[in-house]
This record gives structure tokens, sequence and C-alpha cells, in this order.
């Protein structure tokens, strides 16, 4: 079943979209080591269920759907996790703990993201990634008219939550 | 103030310089190590397989121990009733697994969440009403554990009853300990999350998460 070219393929996809991964576990967890514990659950279960992979299906919403039911459920996971130290060697996605380095507005979105629920936090998070409300639909299992009254819903949040933050 | 377009900007942006910051281990994505990284849910199915065996067993010696003693009242019924304790406990966790395999996360997230919350919700059930009952069936099991392993008759009306009646009343004494101090057990999150769930408090949490996906989904009007 597992063959070379079958990683191969994975690890190609996986890479070209590795900026999915990165925002999920930014956006899900702000803490250095549960990012990294996240990103490795979200790569296994990829790797799990790439053999169901639809190729007719486009491989960002698949992979949007993985990253965030994982990352949803790692979020609401009521006990601690076993830690363990990791060298960067170790570490999935070594710019995780860029946070830092972010702008202040990138700062202040991703602050405001984690305030939300985890079920519209994966709403903005696609919202701000550029998918379609069709896409956001397929990706959380609701209607396109759904999306569309919550994205208006959440646009008046958010200029609300950044009325006088981010400009002086 | 920042309107929706501008954020959307600034993420885009943030999405370009991503591309040159990010470095994925792509050793850490062999498929050599990934085989041997199990998830959080897989680890679960497989600690719930093993479990399930265990009350297999039990339930097969119990039979065997009910034939043996068939007889004596007083074994068969402690027999029967640790029998009957396995027999739910073993469909707890048959159910449990079945529900874990259907579990496809790359399905749409609204759909996918229900069905780990529902699983979530049979598996705390299973752990509260498992230990709550075996505050009582610990008597029947030491009757047949003593009398299967040594041969030695534990059976005695009055201690069977006291004990009983003590388990009876320890269950709503738990119960209110649970609910008292769950939120103060700082050191184990073990403990933490079973006083949660004797008390009710996780099913309380996991039913309110199904309720908030149901309106997630159903929601048509903006407020």
């Amino acid at each position: 079943m597992t063959t070379p070219a079958l990683q191969e393929r994975f690890q190609t996809l996986v890479d070209t979209h590795k900026k999915i991964l990165y925002k999920v576990c930014n956006s899900y967890c702000r803490n250095r080591d549960d990012r990294e514990d996240l990103a490795q659950e979200i790569i296994v279960q990829l790797w799990r269920s790439f053999d169901t992979f639809d190729e007719c299906s486009r491989f960002s919403t698949w992979m949007y759907r993985i990253a965030l039911n994982v990352a949803i459920s790692f979020y609401r996971r009521e006990s601690t996790r076993t830690r363990y130290v990791l060298s960067d060697d170790e570490r999935l996605l070594n710019a995780v703990d860029d946070t830092a380095t972010q702008p202040a507005e990138i700062q202040v979105l991703y602050e405001f993201i984690e305030g939300l629920d985890p079920l519209n936090k994966a709403l903005v998070l696609l919202y701000l990634d550029g998918n379609s409300y069709l896409e956001i639909a397929n990706v959380l299992g609701i209607s396109e008219t759904n999306v569309a009254t919550k994205i208006s819903r959440l646009k008046q949040e958010m200029r609300q939550e950044f009325r006088g933050t981010v400009r002086a | 103030m920042l309107d929706l377009d501008e954020m959307k900007q600034m993420w885009a942006d943030h999405d370009r310089k991503l591309e040159e910051s990010i470095r994925l281990n792509m050793q850490l994505l062999s498929a050599a190590k990934l085989d041997k990284t199990q998830s959080a849910l897989m680890r679960l199915t497989i600690y719930m397989a093993l479990e399930a065996a265990v009350w297999l067993v039990i339930i097969v010696a119990l039979g065997s121990f009910i034939y043996e003693h068939i007889s004596q009242t007083k074994f068969v019924v402690s027999a029967v009733i640790l029998d009957l304790y396995s027999i739910g406990m073993l469909n707890s966790l048959i159910r449990q697994i079945a529900a874990s395999r259907l579990i496809d996360y790359g399905k749409p997230v609204a759909m996918i969440q229900k069905q780990i919350e529902a699983l979530r919700i049979m598996r705390i059930r299973t752990t509260k009403w498992g230990v709550l009952t075996g505050f009582v069936v610990w008597v029947p099991s030491m009757i047949v554990v003593f009398k299967a392993a040594f041969r030695v008759n534990l059976y005695e009306p009055y201690w069977v009853w006291s004990m009983v009646t003590f388990g009876l009343a320890l269950i709503p004494l738990t119960i209110w300990t649970s609910k008292r101090f769950s939120e103060r057990m700082d050191g184990s999150s073990f403990i933490q999350s079973l006083m949660k769930s004797l008390a009710g408090y996780n099913l309380t949490a996991a039913a309110d998460f199904v309720a908030s996906v149901s309106e997630f989904q159903n929601e048509k009007h903006a407020s």
C-alpha cells in the first residue's frame, strides 16, 4: 500500500500547502509546544487518510477539512498532553514559533481569531484565506447562505474589534 | 478603522511572506516516521480494543464459573451480576470502537465534530456509570474472585448487604465530592477529568458543544 511514489506525492502536496498547516496551528494554539503537537497530529491524520483522498476534489479543501477537524478536537480535548522537549531538528514546522517576528497587525488578527469559538475560528480563517463561500461551505459542511450570513455578522464584529486597535 | 477588505489584503501579504519563512521537516514526513506515530484517535481505539479483549476474557471466565457453580445460588447470582456489568462495559466499548472507525477526518467539519463529540459522550457515560456501579459491583466481584481463586466462601449475608448499602451510599457522596473538588485537582489531569465526568461537567460540556455545532449548521439569519 505504501509506495515511494505515494509518499513522494504526499510530501509534495503537503509541502505545497504547508501554509494551511501553519495558519491552522497558529489560529488554534498560541503555545509553541502545543502548535508543534497539533502540526504533528494533523500530518499523521493526513497521511492515514491519504489513500481516501479523492483526486477529483481539491487537495487544499481536503487538507483544510482534516486540519480543522484535528485542530478542533485538539482544542477541545479535556486532558493535558504529555510533553516532550523537542530540538529544532525534531520539529515538523520550524516557523510555527515565528509569532514574535510577525507584524503587529498580523498578531492582532491572530488574537482576534483566537478569541472566537472553534467553529467561527475555522470560518474566519477560511474567509481570510480567500476561499469562496462555496469552498467554505464545502469545508465546514454548512450551506452557502449560512456562510454568507455568518460572514456578514463577523464583518460587523471584526469592525468593532479592530476599530482603533490597529490604526491609530 | 480597518475594514474587512484591508484585513484580507493584510492576510494575503502575510500569506506571501509565509511561503518563504516556513520550513517543513521533510524527514519527519517520511512514511516510516509517520506510520510509527499514532494519532490520538488511533491510540484511543487501540486502548479500547485492549480493554474490550479483557472484558471478553472476564465474560468467558464468568460463564465457566457459573457453569461450575450452577447449583449454588449465591455464587451464580454474584457471577451473573458481574457478568451483566462486564457485558454492559463490553457493549459500550464495541459501540465506541465502531463509532471511532466511522470517523473520517476528510469529511466536512460540522459533521465530523458531531461524530467525535458523540463518541466523547459515549466514553464519558461509560466512565461515569462504570465507576459508580463499580461501588456496588465490587461486592459480587470479591465473592466470585475469592471462590474461584482461593476456594474461599466470602458470602455472608450481613457482610454482603452492609457492603452493598455502603457502596450505594458512596454513589451520591462521590458525585457531590466530584462537583465540589474537580476544579481544584490541579496536580492530575486524569483525576480532574474523571471527577468532571463523575460530576457530569464533561457530559454537559460535550452536549453544549453538540448543540453549538447544530446551531452553527442550522443558523439561517444574522441576528
